[in-house]
């Protein structure tokens, strides 16, 4: 066939080394083949923590890197700046942004997190805020968000709150009422709360939060910004940042939409505020706007944001594409959840609505497993011994709090199993043969 | 004009084998000698085109300064890092990374005599470590222990991308900046440590108290080797509180001594001479200096313990280019001398090169030699009118698209009561993949543009 298929690539592209010609849609041995670099025996039900990118994605990058390489100044000066901007528009498109100006760039989550919070420090540091103003985070916030919270708040002289969400959760409103009660809370002694961070999809346990009405609670309470911690979102769940009307709202592509490591999307509504927050390695473009000051922090492989054409290709090689790849992985994580609760006797972390691909399921009582390290312990012994690869979480009970049970003890662990496009049902019998493995020969975490 | 160049044996030496390797006779020389270890097999010229075989080879890459280079064994080593952590990152993450972080500082201490690892850190960029060693200054500002009017010093030309950060972290705090003008062109090293001196004796004078001094090791543009370990002990003198030098081009590039330069903070891209892939960094801080409130900014899981360890962790990211380093090793010992004799070939050829183009084209060197390293500004017709940077600038765009040779160029405003100054100066680069007809190009691309009388004028917004 003599006339371009779209579906074979732009012009912005780098030459490849021989057109690729695709059948209607994407096959099952063709995506074994996409993932076939993933190592074969290992059940990898983690896509949640480091997530994947295809054999084709990889391929593009490489041509990008290869690009650079041969003739850097030429990339430098003629080709980067357009690739990182198709990439930004791309994504604006995706999220339901008024403007391309409002859609950055960065390496993941965990920087976007700190371009927000230097803001803050620095209305601390410069008297906008006043000492003991607050910033608002939930206690399961990921870890490495607390540590930029430390290092950039309580540093400055912010304090912070700590919202407590109920785990095992059974509904939306139970997050929404114990949101409720923690802001009137933190606002009593005539406290500011300058910032709210609310998780899209929680890490630790995972869990999909109605961001949309907490946001709207922190306005109705009078909360300056709303910074949206979505790391886990695109690709997982749909994504519309005016609706969810959050100031900043970031997530990695690398997770869940399929780009290499690594790249991430930070989105600044316009607003008097989003003309200070900078990148916090400074280059030339100082003072151009985030965007385009993110688009060069000096001497780096830029080619991960490069590749974001390449990704929608792929995407759209499924039927109903990332749609159908979303909608998919949410039935299949839901019904491997149930095959496995019901497998050992335990139950989900959360009803399946409010699961995105991801989904806690509670461990065996019989396992003990009553602290981090045994957590730990747990997840190295599935590495190590069975070829399983799953976080597992501890579940630290509040004072008073009862917990679920099983028929022999409380549920204390939970794994966080995740579904993508490369996983099949032996992944997760073998972990459902694992656990029940390990019961039946009586194990318990303290002794792996 | 005959050209030393031309020889083989001179050939040889400036692609870094040993001059007899080239001898037809030479097969006596590769037999290992008795009762000594054997020989590693040193790199030969057609080793070398292999190595650089994915560079553009209608270019003559005299830029090696702004992006560097990398071979292409190392290329491969780098594909199978980022391959082993696709194809499981958890583990890769739990097991190796770490580690192989290690293995990584531990060879870049070594290399620039560091006392304790500790001391080593690894980010992406000398642009990064700007920022890490300049964020410590809002936070003295406004934990109170530095008091308005207190200043940092750089020199004038100090890299654009530093001086912003500079704009960022200091001054924004309410720090005063002062800038050290330095000669250009410069006919010796007094000339540097004089200016430099004065500037510092008055910038103190309204008893303003001097928290950093940002040195560079090779300036950017114009590029210039400055006497760093001299104006190290003359911020001593002074009662600078630190130093930080920012040596952008220092590793593979100029010797790099910690405990003799002496600073508190020093920063090299080792992906600009020391064949890393894009990018990677070292930040030397020294221990005895009270820098323990130095974190990168991008704060992770391991903020509090230590700058190295928050380095090593700062995101899912890919780190290959971190990890390679013990590969990079490899590769740089299979020239005669190691990154010694490297330096020492690639200064001789640059040294050799921009003499040959001052004379084809009746103009100078920047510096004279001893002050260059792996580069060398050497100086425009006059006639090519460059009257601005955005003059600088479009010819360099010019050269590469109209004769395939990519050069910084670099606009010097002439000073007052000077005559027909010399305004622009090619920053001209060598580096082991470089070849004479490279600069031969460039020769001849200058004499055609001053043949037809073209000056920057008529070039095109």
């Amino acid at each position: 066939m003599e006339h371009e298929d779209p579906r074979n690539g732009e012009s912005t592209h780098p030459c490849s080394k021989k057109p690729k010609i695709y059948s209607k849609f994407i096959s099952e041995p063709e995506i074994r083949d996409e993932f076939s670099h993933h190592q074969p025996r290992v059940a990898r039900i983690n896509n949640g923590s480091f997530g994947s990118c295809p054999g084709s994605v990889l391929e593009a990058q490489r041509q990008w890197q290869l690009q650079f390489l041969r003739q850097p100044d030429a990339f430098y000066f003629n080709t980067l700046r357009n690739g990182i901007t198709a990439s930004r528009k791309i994504i604006k498109d995706l999220i339901n942004a008024d403007h391309v100006d409002e859609v950055s760039l960065v390496d993941n989550v965990t920087t976007a997190a700190a371009i927000v919070l230097q803001q803050i420090g620095h209305s601390f540091a410069e008297g906008k805020f006043q000492k003991n103003d607050t910033v608002l985070m939930l206690y399961c916030a990921f870890q490495a968000v607390k540590k930029s919270i430390q290092a950039y708040v309580t540093r400055a002289g912010g304090s912070v709150i700590e919202v407590r969400l109920p785990f095992p959760v059974n509904s939306e409103e139970e997050i929404i009422s114990e949101f409720k009660k923690s802001i009137e809370k933190g606002k009593s002694n005539g406290r500011k709360i300058r910032l709210a961070i609310i998780d899209h999809i929680t890490s630790m346990p995972s869990v999909v939060i109605p961001v949309k009405e907490l946001v709207g609670i922190c306005r109705a309470e009078g909360i300056e910004q709303v910074f949206v911690d979505a790391a886990h979102a695109i690709g997982s769940v749909k994504i519309d940042v005016k609706e969810v009307g959050a100031d900043f709202y970031v997530s990695n592509l690398h997770k869940w939409f399929f780009c290499p490591p690594s790249v991430a999307f930070l989105y600044c509504k316009k607003s008097n505020v989003s003309s200070d927050v900078h990148h916090p390695v400074v280059s030339h473009e100082y003072g151009n706007g985030l965007p385009i000051e993110s688009a060069w922090i000096g001497t780096r492989d830029y080619s991960s944001q490069l590749v974001v054409p390449a990704v929608l290709e792929f995407v759209n090689r499924f039927e109903g594409g990332i749609d159908w790849i979303m909608k998919r992985n949410h039935d299949e994580v839901v019904k491997m959840g149930k095959m496995l609760a019901e497998s050992w006797g335990t139950n989900p972390g959360s009803p399946p609505k409010m699961c995105a691909a991801m989904m806690m399921v509670g461990l065996p009582s019989r396992l003990c497993l009553n602290s981090e390290e045994d957590a730990v312990r747990l997840r190295s012994h599935l590495r190590d011994c069975y070829e399983v690869e799953v976080p597992i979480f501890y579940q630290v009970l509040k004072d008073g709090e009862e917990g679920v049970r099983d028929k022999d003890g409380f549920i204390a662990g939970y794994a966080r199993i995740s579904h993508q496009v490369y996983n099949t049902l032996e992944d997760y019998e073998k972990f459902r043969d694992a656990i029940n493995r390990l019961v039946e020969d009586g194990k318990t975490c303290k002794m792996l | 004009m005959a050209s030393s160049l031309h020889s083989q044996t001179h050939t040889n030496t400036m692609n870094g084998t040993s001059a007899s390797a080239a001898d037809p006779q030479s097969h006596i020389s590769k037999k290992p000698r008795l009762h000594s270890p054997p020989q590693p097999l040193l790199i030969t010229p057609s080793d070398i085109l292999s190595e650089f075989s994915h560079h553009d080879p209608s270019i003559a890459r005299i830029n090696n300064g702004s992006f560097g280079c990398c071979p292409s064994s190392v290329l491969s080593a780098q594909q199978q890092l980022q391959l082993q952590w696709l194809q499981q990152p958890d583990d890769f993450y739990f097991n190796q990374l770490q580690s192989r972080i290690l293995q990584s500082r531990n060879i870049i201490k070594d290399m620039i005599n560091a006392d304790h690892v500790d001391e080593v850190s690894i980010v992406d960029n000398a642009t990064t470590a700007a920022a890490i060693v300049l964020q410590q200054i809002p936070w003295g500002f406004a934990e109170g222990r530095f008091h308005p009017g207190d200043a940092a010093v750089m020199l004038h030309c100090a890299y654009g991308a530093v001086k912003k950060s500079v704009e960022a972290y200091v001054t924004r705090a309410g720090g005063y900046v002062l800038e050290v003008p330095l000669p250009f062109p410069v006919n010796s090293l007094d000339e540097i440590v004089k200016d430099f001196r004065k500037a510092l004796e008055r910038g103190k004078q309204k008893g303003r108290r001097v928290r950093l001094a940002v040195i560079d090791h090779v300036t950017s543009m114009p590029s210039v080797v400055i006497p760093v370990k001299e104006l190290v002990r003359i911020c001593r003198e002074e009662g600078v509180d630190q130093v930080f030098v920012d040596a952008a081009h220092g590793i593979g590039c100029v010797d790099v001594d910690m405990k003799q330069i002496g600073a508190d903070f020093y920063t090299s891209n080792l992906h600009k001479w020391f064949f890393c892939p894009p990018s990677v960094a070292f930040l030397y801080c020294r221990r005895s200096t009270n820098n323990s409130d130095l974190h990168h900014p991008v704060v992770s899981h391991e903020y509090g313990n230590g700058l190295a360890i928050e380095s090593a962790w700062i995101g899912t990211r890919d780190y290959s280019a971190q990890l390679v380093v013990p590969k990079v090793l490899e590769f740089i010992n299979r020239f005669e001398g190691g990154i010694d004799g490297i330096k020492k070939r690639n200064h001789e050829a640059i040294v050799e090169m921009g003499e040959m183009l001052v004379k084809a084209w009746g103009t100078h060197l920047g510096c004279p030699p001893e002050m260059c390293s792996s580069m060398v500004m050497v100086g425009l017709a006059s006639c090519l009118g460059i009257s601005s940077d955005q003059d600088a600038l479009k010819l360099r765009t010019y050269l590469r698209d109209k004769f395939g040779v990519e050069v910084p160029i670099y606009y010097r405003a002439p000073k007052d009561g000077e005559v027909g100054p010399v305004t622009g100066y090619a920053r001209i680069s060598y580096q082991v993949y470089n070849k004479v007809d490279d600069y031969y190009k460039f020769r001849d691309a200058i004499n055609q543009l001053v043949h037809n009388a073209f000056t920057c004028a008529s070039l095109p917004n």
